[in-house]
């Protein structure tokens, strides 16, 4: 196959940037050579018989928890990505076009649909639905044989999660759409964390209690979309999300790199992120206002001997007024959770604007302190060599 | 270079300009190589593939936002675009995209030839000048295999023939696109799932420095190579590395580090907060656990009722 006669040519490229390229292509490609060739690509292949035979099979009506992984191909991430993006704050939504392969699905597209919402309704597919078999029809027409498998939308700034009415929408989906995801995607914390914020779901059937409740990793969710989270979060469950790409993906995303890299150097987190980043310290403030007030509720009174501070009016004894030993466990639970999860937040926000901040020191140590003896190691240069710059370089 | 065998190469002269300033979005490249890859996969073979580009056009600076595959029929060799197809595709993208307008094709291959500028006609038919994309997915050096052509009539042989200008572009950037294409492509090193985000995040400044620093490397050595006669002087390569080494330092002055250090203030004055709030809740539990604790040896209900 044609990967693997570009080892030779590329390894007589002579600069230094390049060698060292080809020296990681290389041990990369030997390492895996043999699953180079076809295995990668080989998940683009639509075997039409194959799936006919899974969608009449079924395996899933049985096992509410059959889907257990996701991947998403990259061009689907990066779809999903800049369609949720074009949306601003607005939250938009789209369809995903995949397979079924064993427990796992494969997204391999996604496209946009034209539905405007504040509010994802239940009935909006319905006005999408002509959309949708037009665009579905024509891309069959040219090679893209896979089927609908899930729908993606977007909580521009409030996390992955399902809230009420998205989870209805799933729920009427599981039962007509068979097999069907419903993905979250948030733009703008992707952004402010440098990291992709995606997730998974699929919800169980009514009435069904899932055999052991496994911890859901922690979330940041704003104040005012606690409650909808909190009411639905144990009708579904997320899918365990893993991307791929194909060889020809990996190679061009490599040369990106060679001018990407300015962008990488040049973006600057807190200058982009300042308002998201001051709408977290404001749904900070109102949670740890919450949590005090809590707190001090079951105090009653604040302890008698115990240690008040001044604010948080921390209690001791261990029992709120009038309760007994039994009772005031869980609500001393539910107000310690309050300040836990207050401070689980405030440090997500302190470790992305650290991080920020870690960027631009480093800009202004490379760009502005040139000449004021800068580690020698990093730029050799020689005092003469550089005309007559009137920045002296060496140490 | 010029012609060396008339009707065969359907490059213009090198002298020739673009006119048009393209900036290309890594989504676009992505379209292409998945559309690529997936007819590959499904016939077994390398095929040609042909599609559009889609962006937003603001005089003369192009951008090159989205993709989409079209049809075509092969007639007696001739490649023949299907144009209800597009009208089709056309339709459908503008209720998504609508503030998007088709602004040329895209094909895979290496070098353009006669075929491409019969397609370049006939795409002329919906767009007056269209941009023309070639990508070579079989390339064999480690460049971005992707060239931009725009077209120009040109007299060839007493004849007005189309012939192909190649167009410089840039790559655009979108932050949130940045992320998406750096996580796709870092994502098979970090198998093991680094818990630390810290070292993340100081990964991607470091590859990134480590390219700034290969390339300042590429110029330190050209001019060192210059001075001991090794190679001839370049003058325009001179004033340019001259130039650049004259911009250090890009920022200075009073304002500069007034403003920057109120940024640093600020984002210390909000560590300070999460880091009052950390300890708050760290007292908080251990109060409560001490109390558990220190309880349980008797003190019981008895005790409880004299603090209130």
């Amino acid at each position: 196959m044609h990967e693997e006669e570009n080892i030779g040519p590329m390894m007589e490229a002579s600069t230094s940037s390049d060698s060292q390229t080809t020296m990681a292509q290389k041990t990369w490609e030997m390492s895996n050579s043999i699953e180079t060739i076809s295995s990668v690509d080989e998940i683009y292949r639509y075997d039409k018989k194959q799936q006919m035979d899974i969608l009449a099979a079924k395996p899933w009506e049985k096992d509410p928890h059959f889907f257990k992984d996701i991947r998403i191909s990259a061009l689907a991430l990066l779809k999903m990505v800049m369609h949720a993006r074009a949306g601003g704050s607005l939250e938009v939504m789209g369809l995903l076009l995949g397979k079924v392969d064993a427990s796992a699905m494969i997204v391999m597209d996604s496209f946009a649909l034209p539905v405007e919402g504040t509010e994802t309704r239940v009935n909006a597919q319905a006005q999408a639905y002509e959309y949708m078999t037009a665009y579905i029809e024509a891309a069959k027409q040219v090679g893209r044989l896979e089927n609908a498998i899930g729908w993606y939308h977007s909580h521009p700034g409030y996390g992955c999660w399902l809230s009420g009415i998205d989870v209805s929408t799933q729920m009427l989906n599981q039962n007509f759409q068979e097999p069907f995801v419903a993905i979250v995607i948030d733009p703008v914390r992707t952004i402010s964390a440098g990291k992709v914020c995606l997730g998974a779901f699929r919800t169980y059937p009514k009435g069904y209690k899932p055999p052991n409740e496994e911890p859901s990793e922690y979330q940041t969710i704003p104040l005012n979309k606690i409650e909808d989270f909190g009411v639905h979060c144990k009708q579904y469950y997320s899918l365990e999300v893993s991307y791929f790409k194909s060889s020809l993906d990996r190679r061009l995303l490599d040369s990106l790199w060679n001018k990407y890299w300015v962008n990488t150097l040049s973006s600057s987190s807190l200058i982009t992120n300042a308002d998201y980043t001051t709408g977290q310290i404001f749904d900070l403030s109102d949670k740890l206002e919450q949590s005090e007030a809590a707190l001090g509720r079951g105090g009653g009174g604040g302890g008698g001997a115990g240690i008040v501070s001044g604010g948080a009016g921390f209690m001791l004894g261990g029992g709120s007024s009038g309760g007994t030993g039994s009772a005031s466990d869980p609500h001393e639970r539910r107000t310690e959770d309050k300040l836990a999860k207050a401070t689980r937040d405030s440090c997500k926000t302190t470790i992305e604007i650290i991080h920020g901040l870690m960027a631009q020191m480093v800009k202004d140590r490379l760009f502005n302190h040139a000449g004021r003896g800068v580690n020698p190691a990093a730029i050799e240069v020689d005092s003469n060599g550089l005309g007559n710059s009137d920045v002296p370089m060496d140490q | 270079m010029e012609v060396d065998e008339p009707g065969k190469s359907v490059m213009a002269s090198s002298g020739t300009v673009g006119s048009v300033s393209v900036s290309l979005h890594p989504l676009v490249i992505m379209n292409i190589s998945e559309h690529w890859t997936r007819i590959r996969a499904q016939i077994g073979t390398s095929h040609q593939v042909f599609g559009a580009l889609i962006g937003k056009q603001k005089g003369r600076k192009i951008e090159i936002m989205n993709s989409f595959e079209l049809l075509y029929n092969d007639i007696a060799g001739d490649i023949i675009i299907d144009r209800d197809y597009y009208i089709t595709k056309e339709k459908q993208f503008k209720q998504v995209f609508s503030d998007l307008d088709f602004l040329g094709w895209y094909t895979t291959g290496d070098a353009p030839d006669d075929m491409d500028i019969k397609i370049h006609k006939q795409i002329c038919e919906i767009n007056e000048s269209p941009v023309f994309l070639k990508m070579n997915p079989q390339a064999r050096h480690s460049d971005l295999p992707v060239t931009l052509y725009e077209s120009v009539i040109d007299l060839v042989g007493g004849e007005a023939t189309m012939l192909f200008v190649e167009l410089h572009y840039t790559l655009a950037t979108e932050e949130a696109e940045r992320i998406g294409v750096d996580h796709v492509a870092r994502m098979s090193s970090n198998e093991a799932g680094e818990s630390s985000l810290v070292a993340e995040h100081l990964q991607a400044q470091h590859s990134a420095i480590k390219m700034l620093h290969s390339r300042v490397r590429l110029v330190l050595q050209y001019v060192q190579a210059v001075q001991s006669g090794e190679l001839p002087t370049n003058h325009e390569v001179m004033r340019e590395a001259y130039s650049l080494s004259h911009r250090l330092p890009v920022l200075q002055g009073p304002r500069f580090r007034a403003d920057f250090y109120n940024q640093c203030n600020d984002v210390g004055l909000m560590t300070y907060l999460g880091t009052i709030t950390k300890g708050c809740n760290d007292i908080n539990q251990f109060v409560n656990k001490f109390n558990v604790l220190y309880d349980r040896q008797g003190m019981g209900r008895r005790m409880r009722g004299l603090f209130f």
